[in-house]
């Protein structure tokens, strides 16, 4: 994996059309600014507070003004500097990813790790481009194994392994 | 220093026995397994095997809960080398660096000098525990919530020194971090904070979920684009042992993390935590050439993973001197002492002198044990990374979601850790990075904490913290940081803008 | 054919009341609500083992922290009623929850089947050791005169801390500035250090300390003397008799919890706190022992109803004034 592209500093000159420089900077700084005012949104009915006894929204209220204080510089920078353009933004990995964990998360107490294991396994695993169904399979059965082995049995943890109504292992 | 040889022999003599040595082995060999674990860390553990303890005696159960904490520390590093997920807080450094050395095929040089540097802090300051702890105490003690809180913002403006690219962007995502540690239910009014009636975030989002969200899962993200862009992810196999150079230039960064993370681990509240940024920030700071930092550079790691381990061997010294627990670990120590019949206090070093410097000499000897265990497992580690990517994520995801669940045997957790992946993949699509995301959500909390304790306690007035000379010159460090740390982007910034007109 | 009907009405048996069968025949889970290391953990440990071993099952110690205690009793609340499930709450998740939080998801008196007080941890005054007073008497003097120059440490709304010394300073009248920590070592560390003047905390965390003389004790909010801290007066003798408040550690089941199975646990524990190896392991720490009333569970039952009518009223004050700003 190329090292230098992903740790790129955001002025890396791209031949560009038009106001906007960089548009990277441009989405990144007004996503920033629409949470910050989310954020000011959320937390406006949270005491301030005085210097003497500081309330519980004093420091929230400061970050979300200075996050979109900043979040509004991003944006003017993007008209004044150049930087990388949006890019491409693959969705298969995230989301395979993001279902196995949830996947993950709701069956674990519901029916256990036996199943939760191999789903999260397979869930995941079906985001590689080289991914290899059989040998997929296999392994999840394995690693699944291998974790109620390690977690439950060496080291103790109360780790749901199998949940049947009225029975839990 | 006659005194001290005899209390050291003490100590020894308690520890060498066979069955505080085979306690103390346990005690390491399980703390590296759950440092490498991503997500369990030593206090789950420590839970669960407290009950275990009672039918040892308490100076070898104490032996052992220890070994498992230091451990920890030493297996964290492993995860945080190998696959970008900091098993612990104070490994979150290990991964700038330690990371890119793997993904360049030194993962065993960086492996192996994390190592002998957490070694040789152990036995640093397990001296210094041991000749000057009392004295030590009596500093921490100066240290009131208005010197916490500068120490603090110190810590967050070596936070963006961590920074790799923008400077901008790195301190908007530390302002995020204190903005999410502020998630929850506020310490001194009870009123909730952002958690829309969500009970699971009722106590604040989890150190653990937030690293492994953001930081370990949006890297497997990151890492299966690059695959689908057919670049190639297999990591060359390179040397498996640090070389000579390597050595030599970690020598003295090992030095100046273990003085700093023992300094700093003293500080009751954790300051362990702040010592691997320190170091991290210290050593780029002297670096001829601090562009290597964030590429591989080993004084990355060496000088971090030193700081970790000294903080965290000196952060026993408030519990052992004082009786006072400062952190959540050390808190259950003392709940482990005192179902023991000992209740650790100022006297516990005169009362119990054989409890004391046996522990003081177990961890020595435990330091030692780690190295052993750790060191040939190196070569084992290496070769882990060979196995494909298509089957190693699913592993780690696997190991992770377990790994999440178990610290609160909580469902929502491992929820909350699926869409912070998502929020991570987005970031770093922005060109955001996340390590100072993660600095400023743990120093968040604690410096908005002191900062109302101090200005409660001088009745609203600000100028408490300049006038105390501690957190006057800590805040002083702070500033002087920041400038340094901006400076130069402001006038490349400006050049950048006029050249291109 | 009369031993297939006769082992079909077996099977029949043993599946039909699986409550009825020898409780308890797996492992049963005690939840304590806060953090392990703590007091109210170490005295469920502690009593957990000799229970344990009168019912022939283990009693696993389960730590579900959180919200000041009430994510664990909540979720001790909403278990199975099998017996299976029960709690370590203490004084402030069954007796002053109700006032402190006003969300509160469970009822302490309706949501829960006693089964017995386990052990209190008597409160105790105290303060930095160069405050200008000698004992209760001045402490209180002093206190009422200067009390908005005065810093009171706590581990935050709703802790033991919090809600003794809302208690205390309703008592005496002061409206100190009350300083939040994150826990009750913070707290003890800025007291020793100095920083911080007084705070009302559980006796197990303080023996040491006051032992070592880095704090001075005032008194005991107990009717006799602690053994753990003989040379310390009673609130009675040192003139604040009103000021008596234990933080009792109590086991409860949840609300539908069979009577049968109520009566096993409530004798293990008798038999447990009967027990001498436990009674000097629980003293040792400081305990109070002396509530052999509310250690069944009709006498916890009347103990927890007294306590939250108790802190309802005397919350009414302390909580208005927690969430605003200090007086000026």
């Amino acid at each position: 994996m190329d090292v230098e592209t992903r740790a790129a500093p955001s002025h890396a000159p791209a031949p560009r059309r038009g106001a906007v420089r960089s548009p990277r900077d441009l989405l990144a700084g007004a996503s920033l600014v629409v949470l910050s005012l989310l954020a000011l949104a959320s937390g406006s009915r949270l005491e301030g507070g005085t210097l003497r006894a500081m309330g519980p929204g004093m420091l929230p209220r400061a970050m979300a003004w200075a996050i979109g204080a900043g979040g509004l510089l991003l944006v003017v920078f993007s008209f004044l500097r150049r930087g990388p353009p949006l890019g491409r933004w693959p969705v298969r990995g995230p989301v395979f990813i993001t279902l196995s964990v949830v996947a993950f998360a709701l069956t674990i107490r519901s029916v256990g790790l036996v199943l939760a294991g191999p789903l999260v396994v397979l869930v995941s695993g079906a985001a590689a481009s080289d991914v290899r169904p059989k040998e997929l399979l296999v392994f999840a059965l394995l690693m699944t194994a291998a974790c109620v082995g390690l977690f439950r049995y060496v080291l103790g943890l109360p780790i749901p392994i199998l949940t049947l109504p009225g029975f839990t292992l | 220093m006659g005194d001290l040889l005899q209390h050291l022999a003490l100590g020894f003599s308690v520890a060498f026995t066979l069955q505080n040595l085979g306690l103390g082995f346990l005690g390491c060999l399980i703390g590296t397994l759950i440092g490498v674990l991503p997500g369990i860390g030593p206090i789950a553990t420590i839970t669960m095997l407290l009950p275990i303890t009672f039918g040892i005696e308490p100076t070898g159960a104490i032996i052992m809960l220890a070994g498992i904490y230091y451990g920890a520390q030493y297996g964290g590093s492993t995860t945080a080398i190998l696959v970008n997920i900091p098993g612990e807080v104070t490994a979150v450094v290990t991964t700038l660096d330690g990371h890119q050395m793997a993904k360049q095929g030194r993962a065993g040089a960086a492996l192996g000098v994390a190592a002998i540097g957490s070694f040789f802090a152990g036995c640093v300051s397990t001296l210094i525990i041991a000749a000057l702890a009392v004295p030590l105490t009596r500093l921490a003690l100066l240290f009131g919530s208005a010197e916490y809180f500068a120490l603090m913002v110190a810590g967050l403006a070596v936070a963006v020194v961590l920074a790799r690219g923008s400077i901008l962007k790195a301190i908007l995502m530390i302002l995020a971090g204190v903005f999410l540690s502020t998630v929850g239910t506020d310490l001194e009014t009870g009123v909730e904070r952002f958690t829309f009636g969500y009970a699971p975030l009722a106590d604040g989002v989890d150190f653990a979920v937030l690293a492994m969200g953001i930081f370990g899962f949006a890297e497997v993200l990151r890492n299966l684009e690059a695959m689908e862009q057919r670049e190639v992810v297999s990591t060359p196999i390179g040397r498996v042992w640090p070389t000579a150079s390597d050595l030599r230039r970690s020598a003295a960064p090992i030095l100046r993390g273990t003085l700093v993370g023992a300094v700093l681990g003293i500080l009751p509240g954790n300051g362990a935590v702040l010592g691997p940024f320190a170091s991290y920030a210290l050593e780029k700071r002297l670096a001829k050439d601090p562009s290597r930092f964030g590429r591989g550079a080993i004084e990355g790691v060496a000088g971090p993973e030193s700081a970790n381990n000294a903080g965290a061997q000196t952060s026993f010294i408030p519990l052992l001197s004082l009786g006072i627990p400062p952190n959540a670990v050390m808190a259950l120590m003392v709940g482990a002492m005192t179902i023991h019949g000992i209740v650790p206090g100022p006297l516990v070093m005169t009362r119990n002198p054989a409890l004391f410097w046996g522990v003081i000499a177990s961890m020595w000897i435990g330091n030692l044990m780690l190295l052993v265990i750790n060191l040939p497992l190196v070569g084992a580690w290496v070769k882990l990374l060979a196995v494909p990517y298509r089957l190693m994520f699913p592993a780690i995801l696997l190991f992770s979601s377990i790994g999440i669940y178990s610290v609160n045997n909580s469902a929502a957790d491992v929820l909350m850790t699926a869409g912070l992946a998502l929020v991570g993949w987005v970031l770093s699509k922005l060109d955001f990075e996340t390590a100072p995301l993660l600095l400023g959500f743990v120093l968040g909390r604690l410096m908005e904490e002191n900062l109302r304790r101090a200005l409660s306690l001088a009745r609203g007035d600000p100028a408490t913290l300049l006038r105390r000379p501690i957190s006057l010159g800590l805040l002083a460090v702070a500033a002087v940081v920041l400038v340094v740390a901006v400076l130069p982007s402001i006038s490349r910034g400006r050049e950048q803008v006029f050249a291109e007109d | 054919m009369t031993r297939s009907i006769a082992a079909l009405a077996l099977a029949a048996a043993a599946l039909a009341g699986p409550a009825r069968a020898a409780y308890p025949d797996r492992p049963i889970t005690m939840i304590v609500p806060f953090a392990a290391g703590g007091p109210t953990d170490v005295v469920a440990r502690i009593v957990a083992e000799p229970m344990g071993r009168t019912l022939g099952q283990q009693i696993v110690v389960e730590n579900v922290a959180g919200a000041g205690g009430t994510t664990g009793s909540t979720r001790a609340a909403q278990a199975a009623p099998d017996g299976y499930t029960i709690e370590m709450g203490h004084m402030g998740t069954h007796g002053a929850a109700r006032a402190v939080y006003p969300d509160l998801k469970y009822d302490p008196v309706k949501d829960f089947a006693p089964i017995g007080l386990a052990a209190g941890t008597p409160i105790v005054i105290v303060a930095r050791k160069d405050f200008p007073a000698q004992d209760l008497k001045s402490f209180v003097a002093y206190l009422k005169a200067n009390s908005d120059k005065l810093n009171e440490a706590h581990a935050g709304v709703g802790s033991v801390s919090w809600t003794t010394c809302s208690y205390l300073n309703s008592l005496v009248g002061a409206k100190p500035t009350r300083v939040a920590y994150r826990g009750t070592g913070p707290a003890l560390n800025d007291l020793v250090a100095g920083h911080v003047d007084y705070m009302c905390d559980q006796i197990v965390n303080l023996v040491p300390q006051i032992q070592a003389k880095t704090i001075k004790a005032y008194a005991v909010a107990l009717p006799d003397r602690s053994p753990a801290l003989p040379d310390v007066p009673t609130t009675k003798e040192a003139g604040l008799a009103d000021f008596q408040v234990t933080a009792w550690n109590a086991i409860f089941a949840p609300k539908e919890t069979p009577p049968e199975i109520v009566k096993k646990l409530s004798d293990a524990l008798q038999k447990a706190l009967a027990d001498e190896n436990t009674r000097k392991r629980l003293l040792d720490l400081g305990a109070d022992l002396s509530n052999k009333a509310a250690t069944t569970p009709d006498g916890l039952r009347k103990h927890v109803e007294s306590e939250v009518s108790r802190w309802d009223k005397v919350l009414k004050g302390a909580t208005a004034g927690a969430g605003a700003a200090p007086p000026k």
